[in-house]
């Protein structure tokens, strides 16, 4: 897998120069709208679910919460969206030329990281603002963040290739997206969802690591380890189907496009 | 007497199928049970499907110029898709040596946006050169294209000969073994033309291998070797011996 993107690794480089520079050309604030999305989002909730709702909360602020909640999610769903369209827009390269089709979904993936990074070190500043007491188990968000990136690889890949085929993928998306948002403890804490329905929630992925993301960086605390393990392992071997899966179906997108 | 591992592009019982129908729901299924079967393919036609391509067996010599020639819809891309791995054989074997430069469609890789040295990084890399490789011909390739005053102009403001001008640039300046020209020499003023002749000359002598797609019979006769008439997906003439 990492052998036949080897050799289009400037390729690789290059789209992801090219969704950067397309994406801020023309556009009077550029960059600063990798902060100014998922900040806007964060006020939003924050005055919903704060001021007009005044939910009870844990012991910081709102603010904090969602922003922490936001800021992956926007990461993965700006990744998917970009990954479902991008082989069936492209379709004049890939009935023209060979190269490994993943770049095109990949770079998606890769300029929504940069985003994601920018909104990373906003999320820092907040953290030290509000002046969280920074333990060791924020060195937990390395695997978490890895499992995130490789996760939304899987789904990007998976989103890509099927709408090659079936132009319903795009449709279905942009729904499957809402109801996943929903699903994910992004506007709510996981603690305060009942046992029951705690196992069908931590069966999407996101769930565990968007929950966790919040546990380690502002609660201090650890992570449960066999969580861990098991989500891991879903995650990396859906990230191996899919991959596999990819590969054996790509030479087919040229004809079917 | 060339033997055959001199070729270094060879089709060997070349089939190639293809559908008709627009919504394509049985591929994927198919592909997949592929996938688990180990299958190869269906040799008979559904429903809607034809043979773009039947029994197609050719051997280039490296250094040689092909010229590829028949009416709409006799094969003619379809090979070249082959020989760029665009595309697969439903059945036979193609064995393709060297590095590919396809100048099927001239500027597909090209970007509306951007600027004519960003398109340059951006078609190049997608032709498969390195952006250090670029960045040492990149002099070269606005040379060639006589673009110096508009090459930092987003490329949606150049008329559709720049782009094309621009477009060719790119590709014949690739280190490619093997080049394929897709109805690509029609293009810009004469003077260019020119150019672009002297530009496969040069090719030629780097013991560079040329596929070259036209309907102008004229022009194929003067820069190939050899020219492959096809009809309705099978080789009518042959390569002259």
């Amino acid at each position: 897998m990492f052998e036949r993107l080897y050799v289009y690794k400037d390729l690789l480089l290059v789209f992801i120069w090219r969704e950067f520079l397309i994406r801020y050309k023309q556009t009077t604030i550029g960059v600063l709208w990798a902060i100014l999305q998922p900040v806007s989002l964060m006020l939003l909730f924050t005055f919903i679910f704060g001021v007009v709702l005044q939910t009870t909360h844990k012991n910081y602020p709102y603010t904090l919460f969602y922003f922490a909640g936001v800021l992956p999610w926007t990461f993965f769903s700006g990744a998917t969206n970009f990954a479902v369209t991008s082989l069936s827009g492209n379709f004049n390269l890939i009935t023209k030329i060979y190269f490994p089709r993943e770049i095109i979904p990949l770079s998606g993936v890769a300029i929504n990281f940069i985003d994601y990074m920018i909104g990373l070190a906003v999320y820092i500043l907040l953290l030290l603002f509000n002046q969280v007491p920074l333990t060791w188990n924020l060195l937990w968000f390395i695997p978490l963040l890895a499992m995130l990136v490789i996760y939304t690889i899987s789904i990007s890949l998976l989103l890509a290739a099927l709408n090659v085929y079936y132009r319903d993928v795009k449709l279905a998306s942009t729904f499957l997206l809402q109801f996943l948002f929903f699903a994910t403890p992004i506007i709510y804490s996981i603690d305060a969802v009942d046992n029951r329905w705690k196992t069908l929630l931590f069966l999407n992925p996101l769930t565990f690591i968007i929950e966790n993301m919040r546990r380690v960086t502002i609660e201090g605390r650890g992570i449960i380890l066999w969580q861990l393990g098991a989500e891991l392992l879903g995650v990396v071997f859906l990230y191996f189907i899919t991959y596999k899966i990819f590969i054996k179906i790509e030479r087919a997108f040229a004809d079917v496009i | 007497m060339r033997t055959l591992s001199d070729s270094v592009i060879t089709f060997q019982k070349v089939w190639k199928k293809y559908s008709k129908q627009q919504v394509l729901n049985n591929s994927l299924r198919e592909e997949l049970v592929y996938m688990i079967t180990g299958r190869k393919c269906r040799d008979d036609l559904a429903e809607g499907e034809f043979w773009a391509l039947n029994d197609i067996c050719m051997s280039v010599v490296k250094g040689q110029c092909i010229g590829l020639a028949g009416h709409n819809g006799s094969g003619k891309s379809t090979i070249l898709k082959l020989i760029s791995n665009v595309t697969y054989p439903t059945k036979g074997e193609i064995k393709v040596q060297g590095r590919v430069a396809p100048l099927i469609e001239l500027g597909a890789g090209m970007h509306p946006d951007l600027t004519g040295t960003e398109n340059i990084f951006m078609n190049g890399t997608i032709l498969g050169l390195s952006i250090r490789e670029l960045k040492k011909r990149i002099g070269d390739i606005v040379a060639f294209s006589g673009l110096d005053d508009f090459i930092n102009v987003p490329v949606k403001k150049y008329s559709s000969g720049m782009y094309l001008r621009l477009a060719f640039s790119i590709a014949v300046h690739s280190p490619a073994d093997i080049f394929l020209f897709d109805e690509v020499l029609a293009v810009g003023d004469e003077d260019f033309q020119s150019r672009c002749l002297k530009r496969i000359e040069a090719i030629r002598s780097n013991n560079g291998t040329i596929i070259v797609v036209s309907h102008d019979s004229e022009t194929l006769k003067r820069i190939c070797d050899d020219i492959v008439t096809l009809e309705h997906g099978a080789v009518a003439r042959g390569v002259r011996s």
